[in-house]
């Protein structure tokens, strides 16, 4: 707009209001941003009385959660230690992960390669629609009825084989935890595979049709075209897919917090109850009365937040390198 | 999109040795990824029976008009909660979402625009116990657990959605249709918003929707603000509110069979409303894209 000057026409109104407007607008995005940075902030000065007592490493070190401990000489020292939940959060976004990704990128590669259309499209909207149901009320069927079913069969089978062998693989048969760190990880791939499969659809779709014909005219089968042509193109989008879900089962809540026990520590066994990050918070806050208990709480929180901030970059780089061209994705 | 029907290797005629182990590996990597795509889709549908068979003995009329408080307790607190809450909360995310999106589409410098989707990428990938915790550090202790602090947590989870589709859609109006504006003398702003939002209002519907589903979904951030109660008080949004998510994570762990039957039958309400929302944006954008 080179437009400056008034003029008779009333067009200077315009062009002032159009100013006015732009403000307007913009101010939206810095709304945005304020609430972004009043996010990180409320967390960073709520955990400040935490830092007074005990030092960040204990903190993410330490793998007691016991509260404030008054020493022997009238000093107050903090013993809040987040090792085991930031394990429970690892281990159980690690299982959900490497059950999603494999599961989710075939069954795209089928849906986009394989599948006839007409079970193509119902079966897409299957997936896409598990996506939209709210977590607690896929926490609510887990706690019911997956988590038996899982205890019953897969953990089951490996506590009694793999089980006998590894200690952290093993059950007690004849009582069985209630819950488990494992059957969180399995709700947690349930709630993912379908964005690993809405998002590796799209970028396996965007792979140029000449690429395969070329090597199928090479007397190629089928399963040897995906594997050496079409997967090793889509390399960069799918390394975002699953990315983008591990965030997602890193925090992820309430159906976690339903099925995983809630156990303070560390279990011996995947087949154990524990805690994540996020169901710690969710499962303490009301309790939660002093400044430094909110405080510790506020800590867990800034843990996470810089996981998903994490992610959140890594994709950003790897979307920009792939935009640029240094990735194999078109 | 799938591939040719037959590819060369299928066509050699009882193929030996390392041909047969070839068509051997594509044979079952093909059976593996059915199961895989099978394993998908299952649980959706194991979900949906098991909510229905469990939910529908207790889906009465007394659970949706009666309050937890009456004789027949039911959950129209939760019902008139949710629906209030996320009201409020998608009336100040939507004009936020909207015209964010629009300003770093229309008229962000390429750097701001960069700026703007990473801070949108950041806010989509805050988990939502997150957005519930700031709530709860900043608004709960001026105005205690209460209705406000929720719209707040849940304001921080839908700007995000609405102005990522809100840009999406907006690329999509074709330069023209704003050049043909502009060069009739229109000014900027009556442009952006009768025609460009206009041609996009579709588009632009489609996000808002998507942040509502979000919304009615959402559960931690409501436990850590909203807090859950009995109270049947309506836009009393200063106290406790009550919202079907809390209801259905709170019954489910009670003693009370009844309890855990409305539970279900809460959850049976909550899922039929989220995936009717789903399936209306879907077709929607189905029928766009074909457009």
């Amino acid at each position: 707009m080179a437009i400056t000057k008034e003029n008779r026409f009333g067009f200077g109104r315009g062009i002032r209001v159009d100013a006015l407007f732009r403000i307007l607008f913009g101010s939206a995005v810095v709304v945005a941003g304020i609430l972004l940075a009043g996010v990180v902030l409320s967390m960073v000065v709520s955990s400040l009385p935490v830092w007074n007592i005990q030092t960040p490493l204990s903190f993410v070190f330490g793998d007691r959660w016991a509260g404030e401990v008054t020493q022997p000489d009238g000093s107050v020292v903090g013993n809040y230690g987040a090792f085991a939940v930031i394990w429970g959060t690892v281990v159980s976004a690690l299982i959900a992960i490497l059950i999603a990704a494999p599961v989710g990128i075939l069954a795209a590669v089928y849906l986009v390669e394989f599948a006839p259309r007409r079970l193509a499209a119902p079966l897409t909207f299957l997936v896409e629609l598990m996506a939209a149901i709210p977590s607690v009320v896929i926490g609510l069927w887990a706690a019911g009825d997956l988590s038996i079913r899982l205890r019953d069969s897969v953990e089951w089978w490996v506590a009694s084989t793999l089980g006998r062998i590894f200690p952290w693989l093993a059950e007690d048969p004849e009582a069985p935890a209630a819950q488990s760190v494992f059957r969180a990880g399995m709700v947690l791939a349930i709630m993912i595979i379908p964005m690993v499969v809405a998002i590796s659809r799209e970028v396996i779709r965007s792979v140029p049709q000449s690429l395969r014909e070329g090597f199928i005219g090479m007397g190629a089968t089928r399963w040897e075209t995906i594997r050496h042509v079409v997967l090793p193109a889509a390399r960069v989008g799918l390394t975002g897919a699953v990315l983008l879900a591990l965030g997602r089962a890193v925090g992820e809540t309430i159906a976690v917090t339903m099925v995983i026990g809630n156990a303070e520590g560390i279990p011996s066994s995947l087949f154990l109850p524990g805690q994540t990050i996020a169901s710690k918070i969710a499962s303490n806050y009301a309790e939660a009365s002093t400044p430094t208990e909110t405080g510790a709480l506020a800590a867990l929180g800034i843990c996470l937040f810089a996981v998903t901030f994490l992610l959140s970059l890594a994709i950003r780089l790897l979307v920009r390198r792939a935009a640029r061209g240094g990735g194999q994705a078109s | 999109m799938s591939l040719l029907r037959f590819t060369a290797a299928d066509l050699v005629k009882a193929p030996s040795g390392r041909d047969a182990r070839r068509r051997r590996a594509d044979r079952f990597m093909r059976g593996i990824m059915f199961v895989t795509a099978a394993i998908a889709v299952v649980p959706l549908i194991g979900l949906i029976l098991y909510i229905i068979t469990n939910g529908l003995p207790f889906l009465t009329s007394q659970l949706i008009v009666n309050s937890p408080l009456d004789i027949e307790p039911g959950i129209s607190n939760a019902i008139i909660g949710s629906l209030q809450l996320t009201i409020a909360s998608i009336i100040l995310a939507a004009p936020v979402g909207i015209a964010g999106g629009v300003y770093l589409n229309e008229f962000a410098s390429p750097r701001v625009s960069s700026a703007g989707e990473l801070l949108i990428d950041v806010m989509l990938g805050t988990p939502s116990i997150i957005a519930g915790l700031f709530a709860f550090l900043v608004v709960v202790p001026a105005l205690g657990f209460s209705g406000y602090a929720a719209i707040v947590a849940l304001s921080v989870l839908m700007i995000p959605i609405v102005m990522r589709t809100t840009q999406e859609v907006i690329r999509l109006v074709p330069a023209g249709v704003r050049e043909a504006s502009l060069a009739l003398g229109i000014p900027v702003w009556k442009t952006t918003i009768f025609v460009t939002c206009r041609t996009a209002a579709s588009g632009l519907l489609t996000g808002v929707v998507l942040a509502v589903s979000r919304g009615l979904g959402e559960t931690a951030p409501l436990l850590l603000t909203a807090k859950g109660t009995n109270d049947t008080e309506i836009l009393n949004f200063g106290s406790t509110m009550n919202a079907m998510p809390i209801v259905i994570y709170r019954y489910s762990s009670s003693p009370d069979s009844l309890l855990i039957g409305q539970a279900w039958a809460t959850a049976l309400v909550l899922l039929v409303i989220a995936l009717t929302l789903n399936v209306l944006v879907r077709f929607r954008t189905v029928n766009n894209r074909v457009a």
